[in-house]
């Protein structure tokens, strides 16, 4: 009830401030309208740079395609502003794509640098050719008036290109709240997390850039109504100045890229400087907030309220506040995916080379029973992380067959790998440090969870996504409180101890369903106490049904814990069997234990 | 053969702000978008002392501080302080940019915003070269070109201060932990690379005149031969300026005057299509690294 008084309240006030905009004076609607065409595009160039890391300079590009493409198509084609939309917008979307799936296969930097030849190329064909009108450009289309019974509304231009922002608003606001915007940040900040958790991120970056070009393309179609189109208005600084629109409000951030794009495309309309003291002011600009301010005006203010409201006090420490009754640890078996067979992974024949002629991983073969907790051991450099990392998918074998739950994922990315029933740790964990626990763990369900990437946009509209959200939330506090964190929960993991993110990260593993976990030294920096903790919890999943592979180093924790152990050495296989049976090999003694 | 030679005088400038570009990139791992702007520093500089009066060899070499001066400031004000907030990776995208607004702007606030004259040096004394005929002043350029390449190449290879500056390439946190000053060498990567880009700059005043928004231009072009070399390695980064200034030679003439507006960019597009690390580099490209103020 309040949250739908609330929505209403936003609405009418929008609704009135357009209303203000459209009725006022020529000038003013120009300033403000402007301000909302850029408002637009550092709403869409927010979405990728802030959410997912990605730093687009072909925003003025995008944003010239979209008002030349309106433009000409209105002049040669005779074609209609509202006709033109879906043209435009799909059609800059398509560009996205295309130069997302070109440059993101490389890396973000040459993400950056592909983005602004494009905007350097699209201003070279804007002025040299004779379609475009060269340097003078064109005069835009002209948009139709309301009919006569609604002139008391003012101008309908107005009311075309503030519902443009809001429309926008509304996606980037829906994509903030959906199950989304957690797993968009683990891109940014922890890719592998992301894909382990079965994100095909390129994938997931390319579509984003998508619908943040094809947004570009809206603010240009729009800025065409507001009169004259011309290469000057889309040349790379314009990308620069979206970008800085962004950071000036605060990148990440939901209003700050709007309180930039108002405050950046509006303050020369309030000094009265010449161009070039103008153009010396905004130079000095950029340095100076992204030196001195970097997280922008909303960013600040977030950070004052978080430091101004009265804080719960964080936990103690590790609280082993495991439930101890069965039927709660039960909780671990969940929805389980995978098969039944007797087998959970089988590597056969398995090599792998980082440097040829050198194999890091010879030809090793490995079974791992179900329902046991396998060791996986050797010196340093025997090749136990490279193993581990060719079954969950970070590497492909150069021969050999990688069995999961039954099927051959040898040549499978990680992102594949949840949809099988295998999840894994890292041995340093890398979440994302601005987002509590609890939104951390939830990733790790991104998996079971259907179509969290393409309801984003519309979230907060469709039921089942509340649903979702909602159910995401429990099972990750349900997690959290199996591996004795629940009191973390709501803690950013950029201010709990490292054994919390730890445990943070076997959270997120165990919660996404999958039968197999593979744990690569996830007692790396704990304490003793912590160690006997994360013990606990791997026999709690082993009884819960769940088979563990984990790589450790303290040989009494393996001995003490592993059912079966798999020694490597030197990248070839020395024994795999029972613990006790490997315990008295011979050939362990002598490179492992060193007797 | 005309048009090979006066290509590779082009070529040689751009090539110079590329590597200068490259030589920033190398130690730091950041794209110093004001190097065309460092260019523009040497040339009005020198321009506007030689006007007043004073000789043109030392007009050049103040020119050639000037840039060098600036070269390391931005390293000290609008790079350093972003690369310790690395939440942002890219943040040095807009400071540079910021830097080169604000020379732009700058100097055409000082020297206004027309071109103005800059000292004749070697132009206009032709050399007949291979039944070609071209400037004095363009055969300095090739000449500048391939010395720079040496030069690098000799310093980075022979001097412990070049095998600093390739360990923090490689590494930079391995680099200080073994004693190395990497605020040092960066500052002089970036000095360096003024140094390079005022070299251009001088070397092509002759020919363009001094104009406050040569810099855009050059920078430009610069950072297209260095997408087309490739970014990482400096002498790659010439190669692709001499490729690029025959190859826009020639389309000026085989196409059409205008052509060198455009031509640059198929060039690069068709480059990043097929071979996205560049030209003349050996590898693909590294995952970014970023040096790190400790």
């Amino acid at each position: 009830m309040i949250r739908r008084a609330a929505v209403l309240v936003v609405v009418a006030g929008y609704a009135l401030i357009t209303l203000t905009v459209a009725r006022g004076s020529l000038y003013d609607q120009s300033l403000v309208l402007t301000a909302a065409c850029f408002g637009i595009l550092a709403i869409s160039l927010d979405m990728v740079a802030g959410m997912t890391g990605l730093y687009s300079l072909g925003h003025a590009g995008l944003f010239a395609v979209g008002a030349y493409a309106t433009t000409l198509l209105n002049l040669h084609q005779n074609m209609g502003v509202f006709t033109t939309l879906p043209i435009v917008v799909i059609g800059t979307g398509g560009l996205g794509l295309i130069i997302g799936s070109l440059s993101l296969r490389v890396s973000g930097l040459y993400f950056a640098i592909t983005t602004f030849i494009f905007t350097l190329v699209v201003g070279v064909l804007a002025s040299d050719l004779s379609i475009t009108g060269g340097l003078q450009g064109l005069p835009g289309p002209l948009f139709p008036n309301f009919p006569d019974s609604l002139t008391g509304l003012g101008s309908s231009v107005a009311w075309c290109i503030m519902l443009a922002l809001a429309l926008t608003i509304f996606l980037a606001w829906a994509i903030r709240r959906s199950a989304l915007h957690p797993v968009l940040l683990a891109i940014r900040d922890a890719e592998p997390f992301a894909a382990a958790a079965g994100v095909r991120t390129a994938v997931v970056k390319i579509g984003l850039f998508g619908l943040s070009a094809a947004l570009a393309g809206l603010a240009g179609w729009a800025f065409s109504f507001l009169g004259v189109v011309s290469p000057g208005q889309f040349s790379w600084n314009v990308s620069v100045s979206i970008l800085v629109m962004v950071i000036i409000g605060g990148i990440n951030t939901t209003v700050g890229p709007l309180i930039g794009a108002a405050f950046v495309s509006m303050f020369p309309a309030y000094v009265n400087f010449s161009a070039l003291w103008q153009e010396l002011l905004f130079g000095a600009l950029f340095v100076v907030v992204i030196v001195f301010v970097p997280q922008g005006v909303a960013g600040l203010l977030a950070q004052l309220w978080r430091r101004l409201r009265p804080r719960a006090g964080a936990p103690a420490g590790i609280t082993d506040d495991r439930p101890a009754t069965s039927t709660a640890k039960a909780g671990w078996a969940g929805e389980r995916v995978g098969g039944e067979s007797p087998v959970a992974v089988e590597c056969r024949g398995v090599t792998f080379s980082y440097l040829r002629p050198v194999n890091a991983v010879d030809g090793v073969d490995m079974v791992v029973r179900r329902g046991t907790i396998h060791g996986l051991i050797g010196p340093n450099g025997s090749g136990k992380s490279t193993l581990v990392n060719l079954i969950a998918g970070q590497h492909r074998p150069d021969a050999g067959t990688i069995r999961v739950n039954g099927a051959d994922l040898a040549g499978a990315g990680p992102w594949a790998r949840p949809r099988h029933g295998l999840a894994r740790t890292f041995q340093t964990a890398v979440l994302v440090k601005e987002l509590p626990a609890r939104s951390n763990v939830a990733i790790g369900r991104y998996a079971r969870v259907p179509h969290i990437a393409a309801r984003a946009p519309v979230w907060p509209l469709l039921p089942s996504a509340h649903r979702d959200s909602r159910a995401l939330a429990a099972q990750a506090d349900a997690a959290l409180a199996l591996v004795g964190m629940g009191a973390w929960a709501g803690q950013r993991v950029a201010q709990v101890p490292h054994g919390v993110e730890q445990l943070t990260q076997l959270a997120a593993a165990a919660v996404s369903g999958s039968r197999v976990l593979v744990l690569d030294e996830p007692l790396a920096g704990l304490s003793q106490n912590e160690v006997d903790h994360v013990a606990a919890i791997l026999r709690d999943l082993r009884d819960a049904g769940v088979t563990v592979i984990v790589i450790e180093h303290q040989v009494r924790f393996v001995f003490d814990v592993c059912d079966e152990v798999t020694v490597l050495s030197a990248g070839a296989l020395v024994t795999s069997g029972p613990a006790a049976e490997v315990r008295e090999n011979a050939r362990v003694r002598e490179v492992y234990l060193g007797q | 053969m005309q048009i090979v030679l006066s290509g590779l005088a082009t070529g040689a400038i751009y090539g110079l702000v590329a590597m200068a570009f490259a030589i920033a990139f190398y130690v730091t791992r950041v794209i110093n978008f004001a190097q065309g702007q460092l260019l523009m520093v040497a040339v009005m500089v020198t321009a506007a002392l030689s006007r007043a009066g004073w000789p043109t060899g030392v007009a050049i070499v103040a020119g050639l501080v000037a840039a060098v001066v600036f070269g390391a400031l931005i390293y000290l004000l609008a790079v350093r302080p972003v690369l310790a907030f690395d939440r942002f990776s890219f943040a040095w995208l807009v400071s540079t940019l910021g830097v080169a607004t604000i020379l732009e702007a700058g100097a055409a606030l000082i020297w206004g915003p027309t071109s103005r004259g800059f000292p004749t040096m070697l132009n206009g004394r032709p050399v007949h070269l291979l039944g070609a005929v071209i400037s004095l002043q363009q055969v300095l350029a090739i000449a500048a070109g391939v010395v720079a390449v040496a030069a690098f190449e000799l310093f980075r290879r022979r001097t412990l201060f070049g095998k600093l500056g390739m360990a923090i390439a490689a590494d930079p946190e391995m680099a200080s932990a073994i004693g190395a000053n990497t605020q040092a060498v960066a500052v002089a990567a970036f000095a360096l690379a003024g140094l390079l880009a005022g070299v251009a700059g001088v070397l092509v005043g002759p020919i363009t005149f001094a104009n406050p928004y040569i810099g855009s231009t050059f920078g430009i072009n610069g950072f297209v031969a260095l997408m087309i070399g490739g970014i990482e390695r400096p002498a790659g980064a010439m190669a692709g300026g001499l490729l690029l200034g025959v190859l826009s030679q020639l389309a000026n003439t085989e196409i059409n005057s205008q052509a060198s507006d455009w031509f640059p960019f198929v060039i690069v597009v068709v480059v990043l299509l097929l071979r996205p690390s560049g030209l003349f580099s050996g590898a693909r490209w590294p995952r970014l690294r970023l040096a790190r103020p400790s």
